[in-house]
């Protein structure tokens, strides 16, 4: 592609902005999910209002949330924080339904056994039910990863810089060469952040490997909930 | 934060590379830490050499923006852009609350969106009204450039000859059966909707909203028979491509439209206006209708390396 | 808070319910493209769900085209196929099936490998042809999570339905764009409200059907392992769907 080579900066730069634009609300949908799925898993009230919650949440059209966030925060018309909190929210919508199958896929006699054993509420969290909880969480922090990097592109159609730019740029100028630069380079994100995600997982929960079988399970029938 | 700087290579040498690299340096790290979105208190543009400028969403505003953008990036401003930025009713409020500080506009579209019962059509009249129509809004323009691009109203030859097409007005016997293309805003801009009935008698069309101002999707309607008239700009090359008539205006209901740098006041500076007014003056509607045309050809050169292009061209890099 | 009212009043305002723009009439072209999407999209989902979950086979290469579907760009896509077709249903329709195979799929292969292996195995014992143990066991046991798949498309389907206005058709998002174009937030929000307003009921009736479709059995989840390490799969049943429809 002659048009990619001349105007790579362009791409590449745009592709950091995407990277960068798309990360943060993977990190929060993470970090926010762990409360309130733990919160969904102990009670039966709370996970029927944060779930029905989320499911609202997550029919929000994103171009919608990305214009109405303004009137809600004080932001102003063309921040990319719009779009940032707007995606932190479909994270979270997501994460924290994940969270929670996550916290309840945890084997009650294991949790039984490290109370018996005299772990304390906080440390069996943290020891026993976090780490076990961790396949199940991974399966659905990489559907939100991968919804992000993809969803991210709508926020051009308000003039926040994304690879989605080459969509709305690429279209005008009845280019579809653009066009599908701009979606290769959003799969490759999308792919990059999805192995890294795999990668990091292996790493912190190596047991996961000895039962491909039931991980893969698992990770698909999270995957339904995206 | 983050945004990126760009330099642009001016031709007088390292030197100035040099200096301006060490500014971006600079800037890009008093950005980090004065820029945060969420502030509010960062509204006003602490810093008066950087300069957002934003562009609307279709290749000519952008690389006019990147025109001006460059011209001020080879003097020692620090240059981010924000291209795409929607309809107008979008950017005059970011320009207002500092989301961005500048964009190329067009005078009287301008003028009609901040005063809607503003009767001034040519150009001359348009650009002496505006000062008082931006003064409220906090807003200035620059010198507007010869270079007129403005809405039309455009149908294929085969459906002009079809209907004895020539002027917009022609199209009042037939307004029932035929269906109009344009951007949403059409329905409430001036020119759109109450124009055509107050000033042509047409009314009981059809509108079909397709939001590619003029793009490919409102052509390929138009080709296809799918809307019979469509409001496509005038240095749109695929008028001339698809030798679409452009329906004429006696009655001048379409105002003016000059190529004018609208900023927020609080970025203005006569230093500025020295820079910006000369390129202004450089810009003629064959030109700008040039640029479109490379714009859109095989190679499809980026909004950016046609302005270097252009302003290479000119003298002023 | 105002905004809100005022978007109210727009939604509860008669005359803005009838028309070729109003409120009615769009929606009926929202749930047109949003009921001619799913429906091919289940036609080619959950087939190829079921049978990827029934023989074993090709799973992996479902997982990996799915997964790559999920993060394709719905925008770049749609403005892709339009320079090809021109405006049109055609291309919004392709892209919503796009959007909505993965999840569906998704759904019915993992409903099917949720069912325990010894089920099956019984099934077989007893004379059941592979026919009959997939309609007369497996899809009744994965009904579950076959709804939460079909739930949850078509929850997206609904959601991103909304970029039809971008692109020359109707649908519940017009109010949206027009809000947005004219920067006009009332519409936008009524727009918004809409969408979600239509999201929740489309899924409260899905919910109703589940509960009718599902066999008691199942939904009450007595069909957990008997094999109590078999933990996590199983629990799972009835809780993908994004309402809880199982408490």
């Amino acid at each position: 592609m002659v048009w990619l080579w001349d105007n790579l900066d362009l791409v590449l730069r745009l592709t950091a902005d995407h990277v960068r634009l798309s990360i943060i609300p993977i990190v929060v949908g993470f970090i926010v999910c762990i409360p309130f799925g733990w919160l969904a898993n102990r009670y039966t009230v709370a996970r029927t209002i944060l779930l029905t919650l989320g499911g609202v949440l997550f029919s929000i059209p994103s171009l919608a949330l990305f214009v109405t966030l303004p009137a809600l925060l004080g932001t102003r018309i063309l921040d990319e924080a719009n779009v940032v909190v707007a995606l932190c929210v479909y994270a979270i919508a997501v994460m924290v339904r994940g969270a929670a199958d996550a916290f309840s896929s945890v084997s009650r006699d294991v949790i039984s056994s490290s109370t018996a054993v005299g772990f304390s509420a906080v440390s069996r969290f943290w020891t026993v039910e976090f780490p076990l909880a961790g396949p199940v969480l991974l399966a659905s922090l990489r559907v939100v990863s991968v919804s992000t990097v993809s969803l991210l592109s709508v926020g051009s159609l308000i003039g926040v810089q994304s690879l989605g730019y080459l969509f709305i740029n690429g279209y005008q100028r009845d280019f579809p060469g653009e066009i599908l630069i701009g979606i290769a380079f959003t799969v490759i994100v999308a792919v990059v952040f999805d192995t890294i995600l795999v990668l990091v997982g292996r790493l912190l929960m190596p047991w996961t490997r000895a039962t491909p079988r039931r991980r893969s399970v698992t990770s698909a029938s999270a995957a339904v909930t995206a | 934060m983050f945004t990126q700087h760009r330099t642009f290579t001016p031709r007088r040498g390292r030197l100035v590379l040099g200096a301006a690299l060490a500014l971006s340096v600079t800037a890009a790290l008093a950005g980090c830490s004065s820029s945060d979105p969420l502030d509010p208190g960062s509204a006003a543009p602490a810093d008066p050499t950087t300069i957002t400028i934003g562009s609307q969403g279709f290749a000519e505003s952008e690389i006019l923006a990147q025109i001006y953008g460059q011209v001020l990036a080879a003097n020692g401003y620090t240059v981010d852009y924000n291209p795409g930025i929607g309809s107008r009713e979008a950017f005059v409020p970011g320009l207002k609350d500092g989301s961005i500080d500048m964009i190329p506009e067009y005078s009287g579209n301008l003028l009609q969106f901040l005063d809607p019962s503003a009767s001034a059509s040519s150009s001359e009249d348009i650009e002496a009204a505006l000062p008082a129509a931006l003064e409220p809004e906090g807003l200035t323009v620059l010198d507007a450039a010869p270079a007129e691009d403005a809405d039309s109203l455009v149908v294929t030859p085969e459906f002009a000859a079809a209907n004895n097409l020539v002027t917009i007005a022609d199209l009042a016997p037939i307004a029932s059966t035929i269906t109009l293309g344009a951007n949403t805003e059409f329905q409430t801009r001036p020119y759109g909707q109450s124009g055509l009935e107050s000033v042509y008698g047409v009314t009981g069309y059809t509108f079909k909203a397709i939001d590619d101002f003029g793009g490919p999707g409102t052509l390929s309607d138009l080709l296809a028979g799918n809307i019979q008239v469509a409001d496509i700009y005038t240095t749109t090359p695929s008028i001339k491509q698809n030798n679409l008539v452009i329906l004429e205006d006696p009655e001048n209901l379409i105002a003016a439209q000059n190529v004018v740098p609208l900023l927020n006041t609080s970025v203005y500076s006569d230093e500025l206006a020295a820079l910006l007014n000369p390129v202004s003056a450089k810009l003629t509607t064959e030109g700008v209708l040039d640029l479109n045309e490379k714009s859109n050809s095989d190679a499809k050169p980026s909004p950016e390396k046609l302005a270097t292009e252009w302003l290479t061209t000119n003298g002023f890099l | 808070m105002n905004l809100f009212l005022d978007a109210l009043n727009f939604l509860f305002d008669p005359a803005n319910l009838a028309g070729s723009n109003g409120i009615l009439s769009r929606l009926v072209d929202h749930l047109w493209y949003t009921g001619l999407s799913m429906a091919v999209a289940v036609v080619i989902g959950i087939p190829l769900g079921l049978l990827v979950g029934h023989t074993g086979r090709g799973r992996n290469a479902v997982v990996a085209v799915s997964s790559a579907a999920r993060a394709l760009p719905t925008l770049g896509l749609i403005f892709l196929i339009i320079l090809y077709t021109g405006l049109g249903v055609g291309p919004l329709i392709v892209v919503l099936v796009i959007l909505a195979v993965p999840p569906l799929l998704a759904g019915a292969y993992s409903g099917l490998e949720a069912v325990n292996r010894q089920t099956i195995d019984a099934a077989r014992a007893i004379g059941m042809t592979e026919w009959q143990i997939l309609l007369k066991v497996e899809m009744p046991l994965a009904m579950p999570l076959i709804f939460g798949g079909i739930r949850s498309a078509t929850l997206q389907v609904i959601a991103t339905a909304t970029i039809a206005g971008y692109v020359g058709l109707t649908g519940l998002g017009r109010f949206l764009i027009e809000g947005l174009a004219l920067r006009d937030y009332k519409l936008a929000l009524a727009g918004a409200i809409l969408v979600i307003a239509l999201a929740l009921c489309v899924d409260a009736i899905l919910a109703l059907a589940q509960r009718l479709v599902v066999p008691h059995g199942v939904a009450r989840g007595l069909t957990r392992h008997t094999d109590e390490s078999a933990a996590p799969t199983p629990r799972q049943h009835g809780r993908v769907s994004p309402a809880p429809s199982n408490p």
